[in-house]
């Protein structure tokens, strides 16, 4: 869009809009606001309406506001006595469809205010069968259908499920999910965006049904995963009772997926603990806030009495807010005296941000999410983003269906992968060879950018000779994939630029995950593609907030801003005025493990589960077992309070707090208090500044709100000094480097050069995964997530998502099934070296022979029984996707 | 395959004088030879191939600019000009290269039009060559042919012929040794009217729901599966070999100055010799009706004409002399649409005729927007219960007060369609609706009307 304005006369005034405004935004603009109907910003125009026809001098045929751009003195009338009669009739019309019982169901909606505006009434009559069957989150009665589309190509434009259809034609037009009796059997995937722009309620949340329109609304962020979409959250007599997703978001664009959407169920959960409880004689006991945070005090004494400082340690919450990492990490440097602080990085994306640093000189996503829209390809390698990431991995896939290249690298044949131009699947453990094979190929065939090797990178000639075993034939080989695919991929990624990296578990969850990273990158040098828009390498954050967990400091070795120990300690004792300990800390696992060795003797857990989502399940029970003091800070008693807690401190949620989240794309956002805290739950915030009072540190802690907690981080990490609180209300969320108030953020980085100058390639070298299938351990095992739950499920599995999804499986190969014995829905015992559980068999042709798959959210089926203990080597990140078992059919069938 | 069907279809397509230099046999050349589908028919008896031979020898812009001077018009109803839209196709540059498609439009669903299915019965391979030829000219990578899914038989029959081609290296690779690869692939509608609606038929190619798309843009910029692309009648493209074959001047000099060439009209209701009559432009209505189709087969005076397909809007006999030409017949307040004349006679009751009419449109609409849905399901009821004797004077008005919120106030031009027939039912008949309404009998029959019969 040019800045030169177009004039034009409307109704008599003058106009001016910019060239590409439609008329209908350009009316609005200057206050003339023009009815519509099919029309959402979010969505191409369909024009199909009608209801924004205005006539334009000269014209034969009136024209439609919401798809007509604007054009230099064009002269147009927008509401003649012809236009409005027009309008009349069609509301007429479509008010005779809709029933005049049951006016609530309007209530609020567009639809209704256009009737109101034009003095119609609903005189239809209710169809029994219209109403479509239940759904957990959807009501469907289609006797409000006034035929917008507006569900169908939303389902289509946006999300791209294309799940709504419309049958029949003219007066037998009907609405129906594709190919399905009703939405749940269908391929719906619950985000809920047919509901939010229908303007009559014909689809409707079913909780706006049950609780009425909210009574305000508040803005906020999405507590789940690390896109970082932005919702408007309903609130009624003190509760949330709906989310909506925010058409401005630069993040979410109005869009939002089935966790965001529908996921905040768990604020209100029966089972949410909102007392503090101390453990006595082996079993909880209510107590107040007093008794709790003296408890937990008196265990911390008492283990830095025993143990000095490498006695106590802190594990850190992804979920919380940057301001509460913060005071997490400076919690246990100065009231604890110790290092020993990590979160649930370790067990994500730690590589990517080693492998990355080590590369680039920033461990973060080098480009934004917007430049989806700008690749010219698209690399998405181990990770699957239409159900971890769910509004990238529509993006991306309204991309491929675009056109755009797309090369997914993945054992499994996910959703991407499905409609990839090119899929390779490696064996697990692989993913090395392969990225090697690419970058030798590039090289090899002359494809590199040499302009770009020549001005911005080191050691090329080193690099380029550790590559050269790496044949397609050699690694194709290796990794289970043929030669040419590795080449057609190489060519591909080189040749079309700006090419976009996106990773994510798949890559990190290796012995070699950072080495893995730093392949990718070394791909993204060769071709040129960093520091442009459009391209890049981009780790797909996990949790919500794990960027910003470790970008705030809870890292044994790292300081705030992710800054060495060594290079910043100083900064940081000045402006804490204090003085931090020196020797670097224990990671989680490390934590862990000393806890087992009796070297680690009091831990606090804030918002996280290491009994269930640490590898290796049974030793880490015994490990922690070994602890005298296990305080718990969280919104629900974890599998880990309930075995081995001993102090529980209720938490406030997402929804009850002030602060900033951090999102995969190093976008800082808002997250507001929608509702209060629950019961008697107080912030991390309060509970740390509690704590640190009794540990005698108290005079750190004493910020006034979380702004003043976020303006302490802006003293010691300059990347983030030109973000405020109140600069974040004014203009949303802002993307570091954003060094001073006038920055306007960068949403690009390494443009022009890189924090170090020019950056060195780092000769791999390959080292299988001990994890090796053998006679007796036949199968690779690997493990995810799905769509419908987040992690280990303490939030989602509160929902009534569980209605949609209830069970982890093991997702099967067919012929692997029969040859085992077993049928869909079958139990299916996982025996590795290490433990076993049991799940149930879902044969499907997306993995291949011998490499099955586990989803890990419930906590019955344990898979991290399990897992091993593998480890990438730089990170000590577990190697959660590679795990050789053996597969036992729990009953028999009948042959 | 199944056996291709030789039993002739009962229809007229000849009249003295067919063949001459005056009525020049263009497109039913071939007619009633059943075996001019066989690719050695058509060669030897028919020019076959010969055009598409010339062709390759031009550059493409310059069988483009043969088409320009030829001046043909789209004979599927829109009238415009061919080689124009061929021309804003657009062409690869240095960083830029398009894979361009040739649509064949054959889904022939409007009500009194007859005249693709005959080209596709004893011509078929004059449309593939014409569609070859259009090929070339526009560069284009593939050629699809949008088939009526009721003709069936027909879609065998030109599978077949397909084939030949391929066989013969007219299709496929390296066409004929110029380098230049394509191949026509075929494809059955559903049973959609709307699917004729080329945005809509595009969208069914794709196998999306038929339903028309906003523009722009056009297709020529975003068409099939969102490439540049061409849609254009059986007739347009048959046209194509023998305007090759004579060259665009010597076609233009047929037909009036603006409307060049011959087209195929057919003609059915009550008419002795219904048929398909391939005429030059601005042929007069009359000479077609009465000469060629021989008058009325009733005994009974014509009434009413439709000049161009259902979607035109009726003549009364004051304008039966006029010349069958685009923009005459536009100029009359109507229009030359697909060529197909519906003769209506003195008996036929005008209320009926107009009520089956916009039923077809109420039936037919793809719902898509407001205007249409909606104001053709109530100008259909409206009608309804005039043809039944529950009328009121009102309705009349309300009638005329309807179209306005419907015709040039919808997506595509079907909306528009359905304003034709009633609009000028209404102005040139309405004695018949106000006789319905007032007497509750038929002004053209006499009969009782339903709400007066039985109980009620
Ligand atoms: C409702 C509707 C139905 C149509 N049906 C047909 C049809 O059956 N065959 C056809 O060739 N054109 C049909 N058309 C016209 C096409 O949209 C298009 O203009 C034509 O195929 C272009 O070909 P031409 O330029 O060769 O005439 C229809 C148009 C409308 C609005
Ligand atoms: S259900 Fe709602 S959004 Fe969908 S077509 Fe009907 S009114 Fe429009
Ligand atoms: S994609 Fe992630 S951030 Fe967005 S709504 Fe879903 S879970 Fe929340
Ligand atoms: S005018 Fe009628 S047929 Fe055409 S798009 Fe609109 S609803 Fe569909
Ligand atoms: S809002 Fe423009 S046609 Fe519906």
């Amino acid at each position: 869009m040019t800045d030169s304005l177009i004039r034009l006369r409307v109704n008599g005034r003058d106009v001016a809009s910019p060239e590409g405004t439609m008329l209908l935004e350009a009316c609005r603009q200057n206050g003339i606001e023009i009815p519509t109907l099919c029309s959402d910003p979010r969505l191409k125009p369909a024009s199909n309406c009608r209801l924004c026809e205005v006539e334009v001098e000269g014209r034969e045929r009136p024209a439609c506001a919401c798809a007509t751009p604007v054009e230099e003195g064009l002269v147009v009338e927008t509401h003649t006595p012809a236009l409005e009669d027009f309008r009349r009739a069609m509301l007429e019309r479509l008010a005779g469809r809709i029933p005049a019982e049951d006016p609530a169901r309007l209530a609020g909606k567009p639809f209704r205010k256009l009737l109101d505006a034009y003095g119609v009434t609903p005189s239809g009559v209710r169809r029994p069968e219209a109403k479509h069957p239940e759904h957990p989150y959807l009501d469907v009665d289609l006797s409000w259908c006034v035929a917008c589309g507006r569900c169908v190509r939303i389902c289509d434009e946006v999300q791209g499920q294309n799940i709504w259809t419309f049958t029949g034609r003219a007066g037998d037009l009907a609405l129906a999910p594709e190919l399905s009796p009703g939405l749940r059997e269908s391929a719906c995937v619950s985000c809920g965006a047919c509901a939010d722009t229908c303007p009559t309620g014909a689809i409707e949340d079913v909780t706006r049904l049950a609780e009425g329109l909210p009574e305000r609304w508040v803005r906020t962020t999405c507590p789940y995963c690390g896109t970082g979409c932005e919702l408007d959250m309903g609130v009624k007599g003190g509760r949330l009772t709906e989310a909506r997703p925010v058409v401005a978001s630069a993040v979410s664009r109005g869009h939002l997926c089935v966790k965001g959407r529908y996921g905040w169920g768990f604020n209100d959960a029966p089972d949410r603990i909102t007392k503090p409880m101390i453990r006595r004689n082996g079993l909880w006991e209510a107590a107040s806030w007093e008794e709790a945070l003296e408890a937990a005090a008196r265990a911390f004494r008492g283990a830095l009495d025993a143990g000095g400082p490498g006695a106590v340690g802190v594990l850190a919450s992804s979920r919380s807010t940057n301001e509460e990492n913060y005071l997490t990490q400076k919690f246990a440097r100065l009231a604890l005296g110790t290092h020993n602080v990590d979160c649930c990085a370790r067990v994500c994306h730690a590589p990517s941000a080693a492998g990355l640093g080590q590369a680039f000189g920033t461990g973060a996503a080098t480009n934004s999410y917007a430049d989806i829209e700008r690749a010219g390809l698209l690399l998405v390698v181990g990770a699957n983003p239409t159900e971890n990431h769910p509004i990238v991995g529509a993006r991306i896939r309204q991309r491929a269906r675009a056109g755009v290249p797309l090369i997914v690298i993945d054992p499994r044949r996910t959703e991407l992968a499905a409609l990839a131009t090119v899929h390779l699947a490696p064996r697990p453990g692989t993913n090395l060879p392969l990225l090697q094979a690419m970058a030798n190929l590039i090289l090899g065939e002359g494809l590199a950018d040499t302009a770009f090797l020549a001005t911005r990178t080191l050691n090329l000639e080193t690099y380029a000779a550790s590559l050269r075993e790496w044949t397609p034939e050699r690694a194709g080989a290796l990794c289970g994939v043929e030669p040419e695919a590795i080449r057609r991929a190489a060519r591909l990624y080189a040749t079309t630029g700006p090419a976009m990296i996106f990773h994510g578990l798949g890559v990190t969850e290796h012995r070699q995950g950072t080495d893995g990273v730093a392949a990718l990158a070394h791909l993204a040098l060769l071709t040129g593609n960093v520091g442009l828009a459009g391209g890049g390498v981009n780790p797909l954050r996990g949790q919500n907030n794990v960027q910003g967990s470790a970008q705030m400091g809870c890292e044994p070795s790292r300081l705030t801003g992710y800054q060495k120990l060594a290079q910043s300690r100083e900064t940081h004792a000045q402006v804490w005025g204090a003085d931090l300990p020196e020797a670097p800390g224990l990671n989680a696992l490390e934590m862990i493990d000393a806890a087992g060795e009796g070297r680690l003797k009091a831990l606090l857990v804030i918002g996280y589960d290491p009994l269930l989502s640490h590898p290796g399940a049974r030793e880490t029970a015994e490990n922690l077992n070994g602890l005298d003091a296990l305080v718990v800070v969280d919104l629900f008693l974890t599998e880990t309070a309930k075995a081995f807690g001993t102090v529980f401190l209720p938490a406030a949620s997402p929804f009850e707090k002030e602060g900033t989240f951090m999102n995969g794309e190093r976008r800082v956002q808002r997250v507001r208090r929608v509702v209060a805290p629950k019961g008697g739950s107080r912030t991390d915030s309060e509970i740390l500044a509690g704590l640190a009072e009794r540990l005698g540190a108290g005079q750190h802690f004493r910020h006034r709100d979380a702004a003043a907690v976020w303006d302490e981080a802006r003293q010691v990490w300059p990347a983030i000094a030109g973000i405020s609180h109140a600069r974040l209300d004014r203009e949303g969320g802002l993307q570091w480097p954003c060094p001073a108030e006038d920055h306007p953020g960068t949403p690009v980085l390494h443009v022009g050069t890189f924090p170090g100058g020019r950056v060195a390639f780092r000769p791999l070298a390959w080292e299988p995964s001990p994890e090796a299938s053998d006679a007796e351990f036949p199968f690779l095992l690997n493990t995810g997530r799905s769509l419908f739950h987040f992690n280990a499920a303490t939030m989602t599995g509160r929902t009534r998502n569980r209605d949609l999804r209830a069970d982890d499986e093991l997702e099967i190969h067919p012929e692997d099934a029969a040859e085992l014995g077993l049928a869909a829905g079958d139990p299916v015992r996982v025996q590795s070296r290490h433990g076993s559980f049991t799940l149930r068999a879902r044969p499907t042709d997306r993995v291949r022979r011998g490499e099955p798959f586990a989803t890990f959210h419930a906590v019955a089926a344990y898979v991290n029984l399990a897992t091993g203990r593998g480890r990438d080597r730089v990170t000590g990140t577990p190697e959660y996707k590679v795990t050789a078992v053996s597969l036992h059919a729990v009953t028999k069938r009948k042959a | 395959m199944a056996a291709i069907r030789t039993k002739p279809d009962p229809q007229i397509y000849t009249f003295p004088g067919f063949g001459t230099d005056k009525f020049p046999n263009l497109m039913l050349r071939g007619a009633g030879d059943l075996d001019n589908w066989h690719l050695k028919t058509y060669e030897q008896k028919h020019e076959g191939y010969v055009a598409l031979k010339a062709a390759l020898k031009l550059e493409p812009v310059a069988v483009v600019e043969e088409m320009k001077t030829s001046g043909i018009r789209g004979r599927g109803g829109a009238g415009f000009p061919c080689g124009l839209k061929w021309s804003f196709m657009p062409k690869d540059t240095a960083d830029r290269k398009f894979t361009r498609y040739l649509v064949c439009n054959g889904d022939e669903g409007e009500p009194g039009t007859f005249k693709d299915r005959a080209i596709l019965e004893y011509n078929p391979h004059q449309l593939i060559e014409g569609m070859i030829i259009g090929g070339w000219a526009m560069q284009c990578a593939k050629g699809f042919v949008y088939i009526r899914g009721e003709f069936l038989w027909l879609v065998e029959k030109l599978e077949a012929a397909i084939q030949q081609a391929r066989d013969a290296g007219y299709l496929g690779k390296n066409i004929l040794g110029t380098g230049w690869d394509y191949d026509i692939l075929v494809y059955r509608g559903a049973g959609a009217y709307i699917c004729g609606e080329e945005t809509a038929l595009l969208n069914s190619l794709e196998g999306r729901r038929g339903e028309p798309r906003v523009k722009p843009p056009f297709p020529a910029a975003k068409g099939a599966f969102g490439q540049p692309t061409t849609v254009n009648n059986v007739e347009t493209l048959a046209a194509v070999p023998p305007i090759l074959r004579m060259g665009g001047a010597e076609y233009a000099k047929l037909g009036t100055p603006k409307n060049t060439g011959t087209r195929i009209f057919g003609v059915s209701g009550h008419v002795k010799r219904p048929g398909l009559f391939e005429l030059p432009l601005g042929t007069p209505m009359d000479f077609v009706v009465n000469e060629l189709a021989g008058g009325s087969s009733t005994g009974r005076k014509i009434k009413a004409i439709i000049p161009g397909g259902a979607s035109a809007p009726m003549f009364d006999e004051k304008d039966f002399d006029c010349p069958l030409d685009f923009d005459t017949v536009k100029a009359r307040g109507s229009m030359a649409g697909s060529g197909g004349l519906i003769c209506m006679d003195e008996d036929t009751c005008m209320v009926q005729a107009t009520l089956r009419l916009i039923r077809f449109y109420a039936h037919e609409s793809c719902g898509q927007c407001t205007p249409c849905r909606e104001g053709c399901n109530w100008m259909e009821m409206v009608l309804h219960r005039i043809e039944h004797g529950e009328g009121r004077m009102e309705d009349l008005d309300l009638l005329a007060s309807l179209t306005p919120r419907i015709g040039l106030r919808t997506l595509c031009p079907l909306g528009d369609a359905a304003c034709g027939p009633m609009d000028s039912a209404l102005q040139k008949f309405r004695h018949e609706f106000e006789h319905h309404i007032t007497h509750k009998t038929c002004y053209a029959t006499g009969s009782r009307l339903l709400s007066t019969v039985g109980a009620h």
